[in-house]
């Protein structure tokens, strides 16, 4: 063996080894805060450098698919501590991460907040209040419908889910999946109390196969049922355009969204059939191994009168303080609705049986009538 | 091979296998866990479950007709391009071929305009998204029987055709066909056909945009591999992606096999053509090529002209103006989505450290290969396949296979370690490398290196002063092909570089693509990142070209 | 029988003008020259593979100058055998015609080759089945492009003689090109010198 070569090859192992492994990876300080998240649009610029300048913290994101992705996440990186906090967990993903010990515990003051015993019809503690998840933002899911199109003449308004199982409306329901979609998961939980799961097992089953037969377009996230598929939404000017369907899920203020960027005029409504909205809380959470001190400071920036009033117009969705309401400009609240008897699922319900609930709706989808 | 040499191989050999095949044993290993050990379990998953539901059948008949599509548009213009001289060959075959290196969410990009409001306006006809797909893989794909159909045809010897011209029953047509162009040209159409499928069948990114409903076995896996690997957590991802993969890496297997199968058989029986040989010009032929140099340009140019096309938002309509607000957009970047020069850095970054591993790695397997040919066949056939596993494997599987194989080794590296994705790159680049270096090395001259010896020259000089330099055509197209490769890979990043810090450019593309299409900026925004990677790619490739060996038949 | 009238044809420089040759039937006729003087071209010119600047070709008093080289009848034997290398030796010969293998094979020396695959052929093999090939289908004059250079002289001095007889039994005329003047005097009834008209 040629030693001097050898012992230039050793030498040479050495130090592309630890350099390549060690000064590589990216050990978290006690100055940042590690945030997961989704596109939550709250979480703007100006926001986050806010929050940086006054508390001195360094903000870093990692951004996942969409609201299951950051579960998904969690559940993957349970004890490694690399994140702090997460935002943007519904009460429809907020039972499992509980259930599997993924959050930890601060002392947030929830006074503003508003509460199971304000008279509010929307109170944002409501499905949890406790201190393992701080609400930011809500709203009702409800089904939108494109009212030009489906104005009682060309389209009967639906008074009833079943309705839209019938040949008029072949092909054109837009609807997120619940496997994938957070606002798709809210409405299909809205079905299940609509077909009123705990006495009934099967209406809820053979409602989602009548829409499959029916060609009602499954969509994996909000954005494309929304802006690709459905009529009556700003998705007309947007490339990718598809246009054909006339209803879809979205949220009982989306109306009210559309009025305000086009000037207080909208084409899209809200379907107040009973039991058919959902009411959607979104949080925030610190994780556990992470700096909970960080992530209480971030939230209690994130729940602040500041930014959390600034919901409706920074985040599209309700603030979740007390007396807080969406702008009136534009028509904003005039073409928001709050549905009159949204579906009701407890929290402990929905911890205990979500994974039956999607087995059921995926068997319900891959079933031929 | 000496001391030294048989040390460098063994640790190659061994980085290899700790870089690649360990990963995805492990990732298999906690898929298992969760699914269990179930093959058919897992493929039946596929159909039990909506999310993959008519994934199968749809992966493969898209696969089979982009094949037949793009054979169908290829060859006419490999036979134009191969029979005839053209002023500047070497250029159109360029222009031609490029199409192949353009990382395919720039082609969805692309594919997108010209089916849009924009372009022909047929985005809303659900009909029309199946072409549309199929089109858009033919694009990428008539690279490939160009490149393989092409030089056969311009190196024939030309003897063949008109000895058959003075025989009476060789004159025909049919008698032409069956006796030259079928028995010549086959082996080429069919390899090149091979590949084609194999890129067709593990399609992500043009089937996620252009095909919204239906997914292929890669998208599918794709969608849920955020959930997969996770016991007791909606346990089906890690079904369908076992299934998925299984299905996958037994098709891309088989392809594999058929194409090398079929390579063996090649031409070499042909006498090729004095290099004194002039083809006649074909005027005619600029029927074939103009269009055809059309349909390569129009997506790079939808696409580039998109980023200075900028929807005016005063009204509600499809009116617009030109204006360069979407680069501004792109290079200032938010919150939301880093900058483009961070996005660039990262990708630069990736690509050169993929090189730093993948060239040296993939020349030492390569050389390894070609050593043990002489003494030991059997091992080199063995370690050359081995070298191929991960083209067997796909994007989005070896994206998984990080996830999770290092997950299981050191979770928090999985989301610490800065150069993960380079692991990924790693991976799919290697093979290329090999499969570049190796044919180099079986026609590089052992006089040259006998003679050195002779001289007295040592092994180290002879590496560095003989063999290195004259290998150096091969190292640059192994070079930049690495580079390129890595700068637009989509597939396995999409699932590895979840820290939005580690931003790559496609990364970067495709969120700004899905961001809420109401910000008018979104989609200037993205073609103007991907106009900046197409630009990068095609100066890498046309350097490529100037050192590539024209008679080579074949993918690079 | 073959009246080659003022041919001229030019690549850059000259390679032959206003060039006159006559080949009687059953004659044996070697054109010499250095390498590159035009012989090839020639040789192309007469069976219809390239085409003349001027001049025109006769065969059997028919003009058959403008005719395309499939129906001239006139063979071409190349520099390098051109045998199909998926097609046996019988496969090549029937691309010819599809009968008297066996017999056209003895007469060049090859009995029981039809079943041979083309790459086992030596050089020499090759070219007698090339030249079998050529005689099979009957031309009216047979070319032979330099067909012995590729071979060692051993080889090609037997198979030279061969040729000149098979081809002096079936009286077909034949026009040979090469370099080497040893091989067309053995070879040829006359000959004449390119470099010299």
């Amino acid at each position: 063996m040629n030693f001097p070569h050898f012992s230039k090859l050793i030498v040479a192992c050495l130090i592309l080894f630890p350099s390549f492994t060690g000064c590589i990876s990216e050990d978290k300080s006690d100055n940042e805060l590690v945030i997961l998240t989704y596109d939550v649009n709250a979480l703007s610029d100006s926001m986050i450098s806010k929050f940086e300048n006054s508390t001195g913290l360094e903000v870093r994101m990692i951004k996942v698919e969409d609201s299951g992705s950051i579960l998904s996440y969690l559940i993957q990186n349970k004890g490694v501590g690399n994140v702090d906090l997460a935002i943007g967990l519904d009460n429809t993903y907020l039972p499992t991460a509980i259930e599997l010990d993924l959050l930890e515990e601060v002392s947030i003051v929830k006074d503003s907040i508003s509460g199971k015993n304000s008279s509010s019809q929307m109170p944002a503690l409501g499905p949890y209040d406790g201190n393992l998840a701080t609400p930011f933002d809500m709203g009702f899911i409800c089904l939108n419908y494109d009212s030009s199109i489906v104005d009682g003449l060309n389209f009967t308004i639906p008074t009833s889910l079943w309705n839209l199982t019938e040949p008029e409306w072949k092909g054109k329901v837009a609807l997120p999946s619940p496997i994938t979609s957070s606002p798709g998961r809210g409405f299909m939980l809205a079905t299940l109390d609509y077909f009123d799961w705990q006495n009934n097992d099967d209406d809820f089953s053979n409602w989602w196969t009548a829409m499959k037969d029916n060609d009602a377009i499954i969509t994996s996230g909000w954005s494309e049922a929304y802006e690709t598929h459905y009529t009556g939404g700003y998705g007309e000017y947007t490339e990718g355009y598809i246009g054909d369907a006339h209803i879809t899920v979205s949220y009982c203020h989306s109306p009210g969204v559309e009025s305000w960027y086009n000037g207080n005029w909208t084409k899209s409504a809200s379907l107040d059939i009973d039991k058919t909205a959902f009411f959607q809380v979104e949080y925030a959470s610190a994780i556990k191994g992470g700096n909970s001190e960080n992530a209480e400071k971030f939230i209690e920036y994130l729940i602040s009168s500041e930014v959390n009033s600034q919901m409706p117009v920074e985040n599209l969705m309700y603030s979740v303080l007390e007396g807080q309401n969406l702008p009136e400009e534009n028509g904003y609240r005039f073409n928001s609705i709050i549905p009159s008897n949204p579906a009701v699922i407890s929290n402990v319900d929905i911890g205990k049986n979500i994974e039956i609930w999607l087995e059921e709706w995926n068997e319900a989808m891959i079933k031929s009538e | 091979m000496n001391n030294t040499q048989k040390f460098f191989s063994i640790l190659a050999v061994f980085i290899y296998s700790a870089i690649t095949i360990i990963p995805i044993v492990f990732a298999i290993d906690r898929l298992i866990l969760v699914s269990g050990f179930n093959p058919i379990l897992w493929i039946q998953s596929l159909d039990q479950n909506y999310v993959s539901q008519n994934s199968i059948a749809f992966t493969f008949v898209q696969a089979f007709f982009s094949t037949i599509l793009t054979v169908l548009i290829g060859f006419p213009v490999a036979w134009v391009l191969g029979r005839h001289s053209w002023p500047f060959k070497a250029f159109l075959r360029s222009i031609l071929t490029l199409p192949f290196v353009i990382p395919a969410i720039i082609a969805a990009m692309g594919f997108l305009t010209i089916t849009g409001p924009y372009g022909l306006d047929v985005r809303t006809d659900e009909s029309t998204w199946w072409w549309t797909l199929i089109f858009s893989h033919a694009w990428f794909n008539i690279a490939l029987i160009i490149r393989f159909c092409e030089p056969v045809l311009s190196t024939l010897n030309p003897n063949f055709e008109e000895q058959l011209l003075l025989l009476p029953n060789g004159v025909t047509f049919f008698s032409r066909l069956k006796n030259l162009w079928i028995p010549i040209l086959t082996p080429s159409i069919a390899a090149a056909s091979c590949m084609t499928f194999v890129f067709s069948f593990t399609s992500f990114a043009l089937v996620k945009w252009i095909t919204v409903r239906d997914k292929t076995l890669e998208s599918t896996m794709a969608e849920v591999s955020s959930s997969a690997g996770i016991q007791g957590y909606m346990e089906p991802s890690s079904d369908i992606v076992l299934g998925a993969s299984l299905i996958q890496f037994l098709v891309l297997l088989a392809s594999l096999w058929l194409m090398s199968f079929l390579q063996q058989r090649r031409q070499t029986k042909w006498q090729q053509a004095s290099e004194l040989f002039v083809q006649n010009k074909n005027a005619k032929g600029w029927f074939v090529l103009a269009p055809a140099i059309f349909f390569v340009q129009l997506p790079i140019i939808s696409v580039i002209l998109g980023s200075f096309r900028v929807r005016d938002v005063s009204e509600n309509s499809n009116s617009f103006k030109w204006s360069t607000e979407g680069w501004s957009e792109a290079f200032q970047g938010s919150y939301s989505f880093p900058p483009l020069s961070e996005a660039l850095f990262n990708s630069l970054i990736y690509s050169f450290g993929t090189l730093i591993i993948a060239l040296p790695l993939g020349y030492i397997l390569a050389s390894t290969i070609h050593q043990l040919e002489e003494n030991n066949f059997n091992l080199s056939r063995i370690l050359e396949i081995y070298t191929m596993l991960p083209f067997a494997l796909s994007a989005a599987m070896i994206g998984l296979g990080i996830m999770l194989g290092i997950i299981k080794l050191n979770p928090s590296a999985a989301y610490d370690f800065r150069f993960l994705p380079v692991l990924a790159h790693v991976m799919i680049t290697v093979p290329f490398v090999v499969r570049i270096i190796l044919p180099a090395l079986r026609s590089f001259d052992l006089s040259y290196d006998e003679n050195a010896k002779v001289l007295g020259m040592s092994n180290f000089s002879r590496f560095f002063k003989i063999k290195l330099p004259l290998m150096k055509g091969s190292i640059l197209v192994a070079t930049v092909f690495t580079l390129a490769m890595s700068l637009g890979e989509f597939g396995a990043s999409f699932i590895v570089a979840r820290n939005s810090e580690w931003i790559t450019l496609p990364l970067l593309i495709d969120s700004l693509r899905g961001k809420p299409m109401k910000d008018p900026l979104t989609v200037p925004s993205s073609n103007a990142v991907a106009t900046v990677l197409m630009l990068i790619t095609m100066i890498l490739f046309l350097i490529v070209e100037k050192f590539r060996n024209t008679k080579d038949r074949g993918m690079f | 029988m073959l009246s080659c009238l003022n041919l001229s044809k030019k690549y850059g420089k000259i390679l032959f003008n206003e060039l006159n040759i006559n080949l009687e039937k059953g004659e044996i006729l070697a054109i010499i020259g250095p390498s590159g003087c035009g012989k090839t071209t020639l040789l192309r010119c007469i069976c219809g593979l390239e085409e003349l600047d001027s001049g025109k070709i006769l065969l059997n008093g028919d003009d058959i100058t403008k005719i395309p080289a499939e129906e001239r009848g006139i063979g071409l034997l190349f520099q390098k055998p051109v045998l199909y290398p998926h097609l046996t030796v019988s496969g090549n010969l029937s691309l010819a015609s599809f009968n008297n293998h066996d017999k056209v094979l003895v007469e060049v020396g090859l009995p029981n080759f039809e079943d041979r695959d083309v790459d086992t052929l030596s050089g020499g093999e090759g070219q007698r089945v090339a030249l079998a090939r050529a005689l099979l289908a009957n031309p009216n004059v047979l070319l032979l492009d330099e067909p012995f250079s590729a071979l060692d002289l051993d080889m090609s001095i037997k198979l030279i003689s061969d040729v000149r007889a098979l081809l002096k039994d079936r009286s077909c005329p034949a026009i040979l090109v090469t370099h080497n003047i040893e091989e067309a005097k053995l070879f040829s009834d006359r000959m004449i010198d390119l470099s010299k008209v």
